[in-house]
Order: C-alpha cells, then sequence, then structure tokens
C-alpha cells in the first residue's frame, strides 16, 4: 500500500551498492554450493535487498518479513502457488462462513505440532490473532474489527463487526502466523489490550522461530542475512528440501553477478530490464505481472483545480495515456492492468475491458472540456524507484503522452516522504504513485471510491458519486463469490468510466535462479514461498 | 613588448598580474600542449551547447525511438529506456551543465568577493564572524553539504545552483580575504584611505583589480569542479529532474541498465572530458600566474 513506504533509497543506497560490488569482488565463489543428491538439498542462497523490520509476525508487514514468516509460522488458511482466489486449509481442515458474512467457523486438525512437540490448539490461535491486534503492528488491521474466540481447542472462531467476505483471504497472511502461546507468553509476550507497551516477545521472536512452518529460525540479522533450517519434525505432508536457506541483503545492482557466478541460487530483486539477457542454460528467468500497480490520481475536486474536475478533461487524459508504451518501459512480464484490482485476484476485470489509446476520442474530449490551456502538474516520489522502475521515468512518458492531445504537464517531483504527505493532503492536481495489495481480496480496494482512504487523495470524497459508494457497499458484503466477483468487475468498469484513477500497469516480478531449482512461484502475499522450492 | 610584465616603476600587485594573465591568455598557452587541449575542448563544447538545436539529430525529449537500442549509424549512442536518442540528449546536456556551472562559479566568486572583501576590509569581530562561518563550511565535506542543503530545498536545478553556491563561497572569501589584507597594507592603498575614499571605492578601484587576477584562476579552476558537483547532485536525483537532458542525471539512468552501457558511457565522457578541459586551462592559468613556473612559461 502507498503509506507504508519502501524504503527511501538514494546517495545511501547507491554508495552501499558500490561497497557491495567490491566486497563482493573479493569474495567471489564462496556461496552455498547446493549439493545436489537425491532428496534433500543441502543449501539454498537467496540474494534479496532487505525490506525486513522483525521476524515477529505480529510486527511484520515487510516483504522480506513476509517471506521468511510464511515458512516459519503456518496459518490457518493458506493457497497453493500463484493462486489468489481460493484459499486452501492448512492449520484449519474446513471452515464455514455464515450467510451474513460476520462469523466464520474454523475446525482445527489435531496433527499440527510446534517445534518443541506441543501441539497446536486454539488457544494458540486466540492468542497470535489477539496479539496481533493488540500488538499494534503495521499488520494488525488486517483483524480490524474482527474478534476470535475458541469454544472448544479444535474450533475456532472469528466474529466480525461488519459483513466480511474478504476475510478467508486475509487469514493467510504470514502475519497472522500462529505462534505457541505458552512460549510466546514465557519470552515477555501478551495478547491482551495494551500489548503494544506490554509484550516483550520480539526480541526472542527475532532469535527463535516459536511456529509450526517447515523451517526454524537459525540466525537472524536486520542488516545482512537470516538464515532458516528445515524442521525435522514438520508435521505436512511436504517437507522441505533444502536443509538451509540463506537470505543475504543484497543490492539489486549486485543480485545479476551473484546468480551468473553461481553465488546465489536465487535473487528476488531484479528489474525487468536489468534481466535481459540474463537467461541461459545455468540461469532461469521468470518474469510474470506482479499485482503491485501504478497509478495516476487525477485531481476530482473542483476546489483544487478547475481543470482537473473537469468530466471532459478527465477523458482526455484517460484516451491520451499511451498503455502499450508504458507496458514496453516496464519491460518484459508487466502488463496493463484493466481495472485498479490486478489480474489474478478475485473480481479481477478481463484484459480487453482495459482502456486503449486512443488519441482523436481524447482531442476531442479536450475540445468539449472548454478548458484554455490545459495543463495538469503531476508530482511523483523521485527517489522511490518501484520494480527497478524510477517513477520519474512514468511521469515523462505520460508528459510525451500528452502533449501529443494537447495537454501541457508540468513535473513535480519531491522526495516520498514529502510527496506522499503532499497526495495524502487531496490537494495535488495529479499524483502519480502505486499501490501494493496488503491481500489478495478485492475488499482491498475499495479505498478507491468516494471518501475511500484513497479516493480522498484524489479529491473524490464523501458523496462525490452515490451510485459508486452504492455499489461498493453491495460490494462489500456480498457473500457469493461469484456475485461478488461480478460486482467487482461493475464496479471497476465504473471506475474507468467516471473515476479519478487511471490504472496503468502492473510491472514485472523477476525472479532469477540457478536451473537446479524448480518450484518458483509468485505469489503477492508472500512473493515467494520457500518450502515449495525443490 | 619585449619585458611584457616587469613592475618595475609601479610597485603595484595588479599590473603585474593583469599582464602576466592577459600573456597566458594571448600567447603562452600555445607552447602548453595541455593548455591547447584544455581549450578546443572547452571551446569545442561551448560550440556544441550553443549550436546543439541545429546538431543534434533528434529531439532530445522525443519517445519516438526503439527502446535501449544499442549504437547504430542511425542513433550512434543509442537510445535509452525511454526511447531517447542519447547523442541528442548528451549534446543538449552542454546547454545544462556549462552555463550552469559557470553561473555557480560566478555566484559563489561573487558572493565569497563581498564576504572576504568585507572581512579583510573592516578586520575585527565583523572578519572574526565570516571566517568562523567559513569554518563552519569548511568542517563538511563539499558533496555532502550540498546534498543536505539542496534535499532540505527539494530537488531541482536552481536549488542545486544555490546549494552548491552555498558551499562554495567560503573558499572565494578565504582567499579573498586574504588578498585584501596583504594588498590592504600597500602605500598606494593607504594613501588612498588618507584622501577620504570610501570603503567601497578602495575595495572596488583599489583593491579589486589586485584581487581579480587570483580569482580568476580560481574560476577557471572551479568550473570543473562545479560541473562535477552539479553532475553529482543530479545523479543523485537532487539536481536535474526528467526530463531534462542532463549528464549527472544520465549517467544515473544508465547504472540502472548497466547492459545499456551507451546510456551511461556517453554522458559520463562528456562529464569527463569537459571537466578535464576546464582543469588543463585552469592549471595553465594557474601556473603562468605562479612566480615561479611563470617565468619557464614566458620565456
Amino acid at each position: 500500500m502507498a503509506g507504508r513506504l519502501r524504503r527511501v533509497q538514494w546517495a545511501a543506497l547507491a554508495a552501499a551498492g558500490l561497497v557491495a560490488l567490491a566486497a563482493c569482488g573479493g569474495g567471489g565463489g564462496g556461496g552455498g554450493g547446493d549439493a545436489t543428491g537425491g532428496g534433500a538439498k543441502d543449501t539454498l542462497v537467496v540474494d534479496t535487498a532487505f525490506l525486513l523490520k522483525s521476524a515477529d509476525p505480529a510486527r511484520s508487514f515487510e516483504t522480506t518479513g513476509s517471506i521468511i514468516d510464511h515458512v516459519m509460522y503456518d496459518t490457518l488458511l493458506t493457497f497453493d502457488g500463484s493462486d489468489a482466489t481460493n484459499p486452501k486449509p492448512l492449520v484449519a481442515e474446513k471452515f464455514e462462513a455464515s450467510a451474513d458474512g460476520k462469523t466464520f467457523t474454523f475446525t482445527l486438525r489435531d496433527d499440527v505440532t510446534f517445534g518443541d512437540g506441543t501441539k497446536l490448539t486454539s488457544k494458540d490461535v486466540v492468542y497470535s490473532y489477539n496479539r496481533v491486534k493488540n500488538v499494534k503492528g503495521n499488520p494488525s488491521f488486517l483483524l480490524e474489527g474482527v474478534t476470535t474466540t475458541a469454544p472448544d481447542a479444535k474450533t475456532v472462531v472469528l466474529t466480525s463487526e461488519k459483513p466480511n467476505p474478504g476475510l478467508p483471504y486475509i487469514i493467510p497472511n504470514p502475519a497472522l502466523g500462529i505462534v505457541n502461546s505458552a512460549k510466546v507468553a514465557a519470552a515477555g509476550g501478551n495478547d491482551q489490550p495494551g500489548a503494544d507497551q506490554a509484550d516483550k516477545a520480539e526480541a526472542a521472536l527475532n532469535k527463535e522461530s516459536m511456529g509450526t512452518g517447515p523451517y526454524k529460525l537459525e540466525s537472524y540479522d536486520v542488516q545482512s542475512e537470516v538464515v532458516l533450517a528445515a524442521n525435522p519434525t514438520y508435521w505436512g505432508p511436504n517437507k522441505p528440501t533444502y536443509q538451509r536457506i540463506v537470505i543475504r541483503n543484497t543490492d539489486a545492482s549486485v543480485q545479476k553477478v551473484n546468480v551468473q557466478k553461481g553465488d546465489a541460487q536465487l535473487v528476488l530483486d531484479l528489474s525487468a530490464d536489468q534481466s535481459q539477457g540474463l537467461a541461459s542454460d545455468s540461469v532461469k528467468v521468470d518474469a510474470t505481472a506482479s499485482k503491485t500497480l501504478f497509478y495516476l490520481a487525477v485531481n476530482a475536486n473542483p476546489e483544487v483545480s478547475a481543470t482537473t474536475s473537469n468530466k471532459d478533461f478527465l477523458e482526455a487524459v484517460r484516451y491520451g495515456i499511451d498503455y502499450d508504451g508504458l507496458v514496453q518501459l516496464g519491460g518484459t512480464g508487466s502488463q496493463q492492468s484493466a481495472g485498479v484490482v490486478p489480474d489474478g485476484f478475485l473480481g479481477a476485470l478481463a484484459k480487453d475491458k482495459a482502456v486503449k489509446r486512443d488519441v482523436a476520442r481524447a482531442k476531442a474530449a479536450l475540445a468539449r472540456s472548454g478548458v484554455a490551456n490545459p495543463s495538469i502538474k503531476i508530482s511523483y516520489a523521485s527517489d522511490l524507484p518501484v520494480a527497478g522502475i524510477a517513477i520519474g521515468d512514468l511521469a515523462t512518458r505520460v508528459q510525451e503522452n500528452l502533449k501529443e492531445v494537447g495537454i501541457t504537464v508540468e513535473l513535480a517531483p519531491s522526495p516520498a516522504a514529502t510527496s506522499l504527505d503532499a497526495f495524502r493532503s487531496g490537494k495535488e492536481q495529479g499524483a502519480l504513485w502505486f499501490w501494493y495489495p496488503d491481500y489478495p481480496d478485492p475488499s482491498d480496494y475499495l479505498v478507491y471510491l468516494p471518501g475511500g482512504n484513497l479516493g480522498k487523495r484524489a479529491g473524490w470524497n464523501e458523496g462525490a458519486d452515490a451510485g459508486l459508494t452504492e455499489l461498493g457497499a453491495q460490494a462489500a458484503s456480498e457473500m457469493d463469490k461469484d456475485k461478488r466477483a461480478a460486482l467487482y468487475q461493475q464496479l471497476q468498469q465504473q471506475l474507468n468510466e467516471r473515476g479519478p484513477f487511471l490504472p496503468l500497469f502492473n510491472p514485472s516480478q523477476v525472479f532469477a535462479y540457478s536451473s537446479s531449482v524448480s518450484g518458483v512461484a509468485y505469489h503477492s502475499a508472500w512473493t515467494i514461498d520457500l518450502a515449495d522450492l525443490r | 613588448m619585449s619585458t611584457p610584465a616587469e613592475p618595475t616603476a609601479d610597485p603595484t600587485v595588479d599590473t603585474a598580474t593583469d599582464a602576466r594573465a592577459i600573456g597566458v591568455l594571448t600567447r603562452s598557452p600555445w607552447r602548453q600542449p595541455l593548455a591547447v587541449i584544455g581549450i578546443v575542448v572547452i571551446v569545442g563544447w561551448l560550440l556544441v551547447a550553443v549550436l546543439a538545436p541545429m546538431i543534434a539529430p533528434a529531439d532530445p525529449l522525443a519517445q519516438t525511438f526503439g527502446k535501449l537500442s544499442p549504437p547504430s549509424a542511425e542513433h550512434p549512442f543509442g537510445t535509452d529506456n525511454l526511447n531517447r536518442d542519447v547523442l541528442s540528449r548528451v549534446l543538449h546536456g552542454a546547454r545544462i551543465s556549462i552555463p550552469l556551472a559557470m553561473l555557480l562559479v560566478v555566484l559563489s566568486a561573487v558572493v565569497g568577493a563581498i564576504m572576504g572583501g568585507i572581512a579583510g576590509y573592516f578586520g575585527g569581530w565583523v572578519d572574526a564572524a565570516i571566517m568562523r562561518v567559513t569554518d563552519l563550511v569548511f568542517a563538511f565535506p563539499a558533496i555532502i553539504l550540498a546534498m543536505a542543503v539542496s534535499a532540505a530545498l527539494g530537488p531541482g536545478l536552481s536549488n542545486a545552483v544555490l546549494a552548491l553556491t552555498i558551499v562554495l563561497w567560503p573558499g572565494y572569501a578565504r582567499v579573498i580575504r586574504g588578498l585584501v589584507l596583504s594588498a590592504g597594507q600597500q602605500e598606494y592603498v593607504q594613501a588612498s584611505r588618507l584622501l577620504g575614499s570610501s570603503a567601497l571605492r578602495t575595495l572596488t578601484v583599489e583593491l579589486g583589480p589586485s584581487v581579480a587576477g587570483p580569482v580568476l584562476v580560481l574560476v577557471a579552476l572551479d568550473v570543473g569542479n562545479a560541473i562535477l558537483l552539479l553532475s553529482g547532485l543530479s545523479f543523485l536525483g537532487l539536481g536535474a529532474q526528467p526530463p531534462a537532458a542532463e549528464w549527472g542525471a544520465m549517467v544515473s539512468a544508465g547504472t540502472a541498465v548497466f547492459d545499456s552501457w551507451w546510456v551511461g558511457l556517453f554522458p559520463g565522457l562528456a562529464i569527463l572530458t569537459v571537466v578535464l578541459g576546464f582543469n588543463f586551462l585552469g592549471d595553465t592559468i594557474r601556473d603562468a600566474l605562479d612566480p615561479r613556473t611563470a617565468r619557464a612559461i614566458r620565456s
């Protein structure tokens, strides 16, 4: 989500990159070799630029934290591979949702054990969920308005204040991993209100994992590397293949060399352009569209700008942008986003519903708008590349596109923190930003509606479009899966006609890995499932 | 002129310096290969800066070519990730870097001259105050302080120039203060003051010329440095902003696509040559003005 900034990286990062480059030149070939034997493999080295604050699931919502928590802590439900539309049982063997979407009843398996041999019971689930809520870390919003109770040792009931059809899609989030309640409590953990002060278990959870997952934490250094060791007593059917997984904090610029030399078997942060020509007999490259969305917000508030709030001007911008050109700029694997909900999520718009560039239509709309000297100031974060793409490049391309239509674009770059504050104020004429899904469910995109968190940033306040607000309310409480999907599609089509958000594209997520590795799949909730690697 | 610059009758510093400087600029450089190279390179780049719109094969902002295509007959320097012609951008880059670097150095020299002149002339607590401010600036590495200031002001070329001026003026102030202090002891200056000249007149008319020579050397030496600093800030994203064709920003864009070496190499070479050119020129002028090396050059 746009609000949770990734690391602001400029000079320091460039310097760090150089240092890392120098360091790596000296110690070539020292990485983990993979002893390719029958069945179990020795060590896997994964390079990624760390976005890591904590290994404690209740406090972790950053990319790298989600990767490691996902394999250390099992969740009630999960997803298979890259699928994001069918939550599957994991610790819960089945679940039922009430017709009103407010009560979810989970029945737990009875063969799930923690690393120390204790059995997982409903008490652990209640403790884990309450702790996430009460520690008030980044992921606590996932359980907003949700109360967890345990009628018996095998049953967990989640009660939501509002209809919450997206809850089964939220449950697989690694932040909702189940911890060993007795052990965490002994380490200073607290799940009661006030836990944000009282809970002292983070340090212990950064030393030792207390979950039921296929991997255990062997060592943890938030700056340099995290080492995971296979859990020998893992209860699940898929025993981990690699005995150890070393995740190293490596700048993207060095990752390419590392995977080429065999220093790392898997690297996660190459941009599409960087990965060009990397594929060979020994290195495989997968580039697929990520679920991150680049969008252009055009302010709908007449008090901010009479120009940008003009419906015809908005149409001119919408049809003036060359979406195919932006996808090309994004590189291999990028894809235009038909609506705000990315392809692969429930309720995503079909690709043929995407807006296509139509310069004649844009020019006609501009003429109809009656705006003299049409211009828009587009602000963006100048120091925050996303998927290796500088947002300034996108803004420059949009500027060039709109020039053809007759709209002058003034670019207003500023550092991410400043830029985000300005965008939040809802006073920017135009803003080019991005959105990471918090969980793979279209309900995460209701914030784009009038009066929503993001809607307000685009000057689209409560009551600006009663029809869409009504449709949003309907979609938010519909429990039937197919009807939900249809409602969200309808919603996005209307957004594409009238909304101040122009979904641009989903940049590619590139995985480059040694050809000895298989089972690599992208998932928006945890980037990659390390336990699935073979 | 057989003995062009021997200050025999009039023991003033200024005529000697002036004559030496003129001599350097008119005659002696041609005996110095480095100076010749420097001047040729600088004149070449200045011509490019003036003529860029005419000689560039394409609009530097036009995104109408292939993405990251390598150098070819059509695009001798290749194209960048936004499908723009790198050659045209490098040529147009001269129109940003060179004039701005000169402006920056002149600004710093002017501010430095005012502050240094006041400090040297009035002395006492004024001098102490100004010198402590310069100490403060000197306490930080130039680029780090410039980064901090331009980050505070917000990214942009004009803010980068302002930030660098803040960093560079103390160097001039120090030198000029020293010159004013020593030249101020000369009898003609004392005489002028006894005749009732105002401080402003003494500083500009009497002391100005004797300060001008050394400052000229500093300026010539500093232009290259200024281009580097400006490009450095742009490289870090604090200077030129898209879509401006600025060399430092272009090198920065090149680092993101390292395999497409042409994106970063050519603007990098542009920076290298123009900085070397200014340094060669500055070195020659300095050598010519230094009594120990000047004789060798002029004989």
